[in-house]
C-alpha cells in the first residue's frame, strides 16, 4: 500500500505538485495520469524518498518515508523516468549490484537475477556491456533493475517513453505480473491508451494538481456520455459563448480567438447545427475534430487542453 | 558492510573495462618525467650519460625525424646518439662501447604510415645496470608518445626542455597555465594513439658482458613520476562521482535502503585500490631499478596507497562543491597542476630554486613526497613518521566527511 496525504513539493516559486492525496492498494496498479510536467516524477520522488516533500505525509507498506526512510525503501522498487545503469557493465552485473543494494546475497541473488533476466528477454545476451544493448533493452534492463529484490510496492515512471512495440507489449506484461503477484504498483503515464489498458484505478493530474480520481468506468460516467467537439478558426470568444449558450445541452469547456471546445451528447448528429450557428455569425470555421468519450475527452473536458499538447 | 564492497568490486569493473584512462593516468607522469630527465639532466653534473648507437635501415623521412627526436632530446645530455651502421655498431656493442643500439628496420615508414605493427630493436649492455633500463624506457615512450607528441606539441616540449626562460628561476603562471590546457588536450588526443599501440619496442640483451655498478640519478625520478601519477589518477576518478550523477545511478542508491556512506566508502576503497595497484607496480620497478633496500617497500607502499586515497579524496570534495561536471572537472584540473608544479611532482624538489621547494613541500603531495623519500631513504624515525601518519588519516577523515555532508545535501539528487 501507498499512502499519500496532502503531498506537496515546491521548486522556488513553482508548485510542482500540489495537495496531492491519494492511496494505491495491494495487488491493483494505480495510474498516475497527466501531460509533461504535470508533477508525475516529483510525485514519485516524494514518495521513494529522492526528494524531501515541503509538506504532506507519504507512507509505503505502512512506513512513514520522512521518518522511517531505510525501512520504507526496503521493499520498495523504483524504476526511473531516465535509464539508471551502468553502461561499461553487464545486464548481469548491473543487476547483481542492485540486488545487493536491497540485500539479497548468494545463490538467492544469483537465482533472482537469472530470473528477472528471463522475464525481461535478456537471458541470451546478459554477459555483454549495457553500452551494447538498444534502447528498448535498456528499458526492460532499468525495469529489471528494479524489480530484482522482489519489492511489494513498486514506482514506475513511464517505464515505456520511447520504446520499440515489441518492447512494449513485454514491459506491460511485467507490469501486470508484478501486480498480480500482489504487489502494489504505481503507475505514471502521459499515454491514455496505456493508461485506460492497464491500471485498475487512476487519478488524473495536472499543472500539481488531482483534478480527477476514480476507476475507469467512474472517470468515464463523470464524462455523461458527452462526446467532446473542437473547432478550430477565428473566433470573438464572446459572441461565441453567447450565441452557443442558446443550444441546448452543450457546454462549453472552453472558447479562445482560435479554438472552442464544446461537450455535448451525441456531437455528430449536432454537428451542422452548430457550426451554422458559427457561421452565421460570420466566423470562419478550418477544422473540426470529435472525440468520442475517453480519458482523452475526460482531460478535455478537465482542463480545457490536450493531453498531448 | 557488504554494499561498501559490492560497491567497490563494481568500480573496479568498471575501471578495468577502460584501460585508455588508466593508460594516460601512468603513461602522461612517465613521460612527462622522461622529458624532465632530460630537460634537467644536463644542469646536474652528474648526470651519467647514455651512449646509444642507431643503426636507420629504413633511412626515410620518418626514420630519420625518430633519430632526430632522439638526438635533440639528447641535447638534455642524457642521451648521446650516434648514427652507424648495422654490422659496425654490432661490433662495438660487442666491446661493450655503448649503452645501447637501435635499429630502425627497413620499411618502418611504411608500416607507421600504413598504420602496421612495427617493431624497433634495442640492442641493450648489461654492464650498466640503470642506464640500458632508461634508454629501454625513454625509447618505448619516444616510441609510444613522443613520436606522436612531436607533432602536437613540439613548441611546449622545447619550452620544457629549455628549461625557465633566462633571468627567471620558474615558468611563470601563465606558461605553466598554457601548458596544463596543452597537456589535458594531448591527454585525449593520444588517447588514440595509445591502443594499439602503433610502434613496439624489442629488447634483448648483449649477453657476453660483465655486471658493473653505477650511481643514479634516477632515484629523484621515482617519488616526482609516482606523485605524478597519484595527482593524475585522483584527479581522473573523482570524476567518477560525476558519471554516477549523469547517469542516474546515484540516484538509485538513494532510494535503495543502503545508507550514501556506505557508497562512499565503497568507492574511495575501490579508489585506494587502483592507487594500490599502480603504487605496488611503480615501487616493485622502481626498487628493483634503482637497487633499494627492498625493507621499506611496505611501509613506502603504504604511505603512497594512503597519499593516493588523500589527493583522490580531496580531489572529490572539489567535485562535489562545483556546479557542472564540466566546472568539476576545470576546477580539479586548474588545482591539480600547479600542486603538481610546485609540489616535486613534476620537476623535482632538487631541482626547484630553494624558497620554491620550501612553498612547495607545503603543499599535500609536495608533504606526502617528501615522507615518501623519507621512508624510502630510511630518513624518518618512528616518531615523525607516526605522527606524519597520523596527519594523513586525519585530514582523509576530515575530507571524507565533507564528501559525505555535501553528497547527502543535494550533490545526489541531482
Ligand atoms: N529540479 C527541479 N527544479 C526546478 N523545477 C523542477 C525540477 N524538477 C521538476 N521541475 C518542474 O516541476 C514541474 C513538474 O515536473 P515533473 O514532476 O518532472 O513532471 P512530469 O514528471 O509529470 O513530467 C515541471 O514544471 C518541472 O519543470
Ligand atoms: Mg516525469
Amino acid at each position: 500500500m501507498i499512502e499519500v496525504e496532502g503531498l506537496r513539493k515546491q521548486y522556488g516559486d513553482l508548485v510542482a505538485v500540489d495537495d496531492v492525496s491519494f492511496t494505491a492498494e495491494p495487488g491493483a496498479i494505480f495510474g498516475l495520469l497527466g501531460p509533461n510536467g504535470a508533477g508525475k516524477s516529483t510525485t514519485i520522488g516524494c514518495i521513494s524518498g529522492l526528494l524531501k516533500p515541503g509538506a504532506g505525509r507519504v507512507r509505503v507498506l505502512g512506513h512513514d518515508v520522512m521518518t522511517e526512510g531505510p525501512l520504507s525503501r526496503r521493499k520498495l522498487g523504483v524504476v526511473p523516468q531516465e535509464l539508471a545503469l551502468y553502461e561499461d557493465l553487464s545486464a548481469r552485473e548491473n543487476l547483481a549490484y542492485w540486488g545487493s543494494a536491497y540485500g539479497l546475497r548468494g545463490s538467492h541473488l544469483k537465482k533472482r537475477v537469472n530470473s528477472v533476466l528471463e522475464l525481461s528477454g535478456l537471458i541470451d545476451r546478459a554477459k555483454e556491456p549495457v553500452k551494447k544493448y538498444s534502447g528498448g533493452m535498456k528499458r526492460r534492463l532499468n525495469f529489471a533493475c528494479g524489480i530484482v529484490h522482489e519489492p511489494e510496492a513498486l514506482l514506475l515512471d513511464e517505464p515505456t517513453v520511447g520504446v520499440d512495440p515489441q518492447s512494449r507489449v513485454r514491459l506491460l506484461d511485467l507490469v501486470r505480473e508484478q501486480s498480480k503477484n500482489g504487489a502494489t504498483v504505481l503507475y505514471t503515464t502521459h499515454y491514455m491508451e496505456e493508461a485506460e489498458h492497464l491500471c485498475d484505478r487512476l487519478a488524473i493530474i495536472d499543472h500539481g494538481k488531482i483534478i480527477a480520481e476514480g476507476t475507469l468506468p467512474e472517470l468515464r460516467a463523470m464524462l455523461g456520455e458527452r462526446d467532446i467537439l473542437r473547432i478550430m478558426g477565428k473566433f470573438d470568444p464572446n459572441i461565441v459563448f453567447e450565441t452557443l449558450s442558446q443550444l441546448e445541452d452543450i457546454e462549453i469547456v472552453q472558447a479562445d480567438e482560435e479554438t472552442i471546445t464544446l461537450a455535448t451528447p451525441q456531437a455528430s448528429t449536432r454537428l451542422s447545427d452548430i457550426l451554422m450557428e458559427i457561421s452565421e455569425e460570420g466566423f470562419e470555421v478550418r477544422e473540426t475534430t470529435l472525440t468520442q468519450p475517453s480519458l482523452e475527452s475526460l482531460f478535455i473536458k478537465l482542463t480545457g487542453k490536450e493531453l498531448r499538447e | 558492510m557488504r554494499f561498501v564492497w559490492t560497491t567497490a568490486l563494481k568500480d573496479w569493473r568498471r575501471h578495468r573495462r577502460n584501460p585508455i584512462e588508466a593508460a594516460i593516468w601512468i603513461g602522461i607522469p612517465l613521460l612527462v618525467g622522461f622529458l624532465i630527465a632530460l630537460a634537467f639532466g644536463g644542469q646536474g653534473g652528474h648526470t651519467p650519460q647514455a651512449h646509444v648507437l642507431v643503426a636507420d635501415e629504413d633511412n626515410s623521412f620518418l626514420s630519420q625525424l625518430l633519430v632526430g627526436a632522439l638526438s635533440q632530446e639528447a641535447a638534455g645530455g642524457f642521451i648521446r646518439a650516434e648514427e652507424v651502421e648495422q654490422d659496425v655498431g654490432r661490433l662495438r656493442m660487442d666491446k661493450g662501447d655503448a649503452t645501447a643500439m637501435l635499429v630502425i628496420p627497413e620499411g618502418f615508414s611504411q608500416a607507421v604510415l600504413l598504420e602496421e605493427p612495427v617493431a624497433l630493436q634495442l640492442l641493450t649492455n648489461p654492464s650498466q645496470r640503470i642506464l640500458p633500463g632508461m634508454v629501454e624506457e625513454s625509447l618505448s615512450i619516444l616510441a609510444d608518445g613522443t613520436f606522436y607528441l612531436h607533432r602536437l606539441m613540439g613548441e611546449d616540449l622545447r619550452t620544457i626542455a629549455q628549461g625557465p626562460p633566462p633571468g627567471a628561476t620558474v615558468f611563470g603562471d601563465a606558461a605553466v597555465a598554457a601548458l596544463s590546457v596543452r597537456v589535458n588536450q594531448l591527454t585525449q588526443r593520444l588517447g588514440e594513439y595509445l591502443s594499439p599501440p602503433l610502434i613496439q619496442l624489442e629488447t634483448s640483451i648483449d649477453e657476453d658482458q660483465e655486471e658493473d655498478d653505477e650511481i643514479t640519478f634516477g632515484f629523484l625520478l621515482l617519488p616526482t613520476i609516482l606523485f605524478m601519477a597519484l595527482l593524475f589518477i585522483a584527479q581522473g576518478l573523482s570524476e567518477d562521482i560525476w558519471q554516477e550523477r549523469t547517469r542516474k545511478t546515484l540516484r538509485r542508491v538513494v532510494v535503495s535502503p543502503q545508507h550514501i556512506l556506505a557508497f562512499l566508502v565503497g568507492k574511495i576503497m575501490s579508489g585506494a585500490g587502483i592507487v594500490f595497484a599502480v603504487c605496488l607496480v611503480a615501487l616493485c620497478v622502481g626498487y628493483a631499478y634503482l637497487s633499494l633496500s627492498v625493507t621499506t617497500l611496505p611501509l613506502a607502499l603504504v604511505w603512497a596507497t594512503l597519499s593516493g586515497a588523500m589527493l583522490m579524496t580531496g580531489m572529490l570534495t572539489i567535485q562535489l562543491f562545483a556546479t557542472s561536471q564540466r566546472a568539476g572537472n576545470i576546477l580539479t584540473m586548474a588545482i591539480m597542476f600547479p600542486l603538481m608544479m610546485v609540489g616535486g611532482s613534476f620537476f623535482p624538489f632538487e631541482a626547484m630554486p630553494k624558497w620554491m621547494a620550501a612553498i612547495g613541500t607545503k603543499t599535500p603531495n609536495g608533504w606526502a613526497l617528501q615522507h615518501f623519500k623519507g621512508i624510502v631513504l630510511q630518513q624518518t624515525d618512528p616518531g615523525s613518521l607516526g605522527l606524519a601518519f597520523l596527519g594523513l588519516l586525519g585530514v582523509s577523515t576530515v575530507l571524507f566527511l565533507v564528501c559525505a555532508w555535501r553528497l547527502r545535501r543535494g550533490f545526489a539528487q541531482g
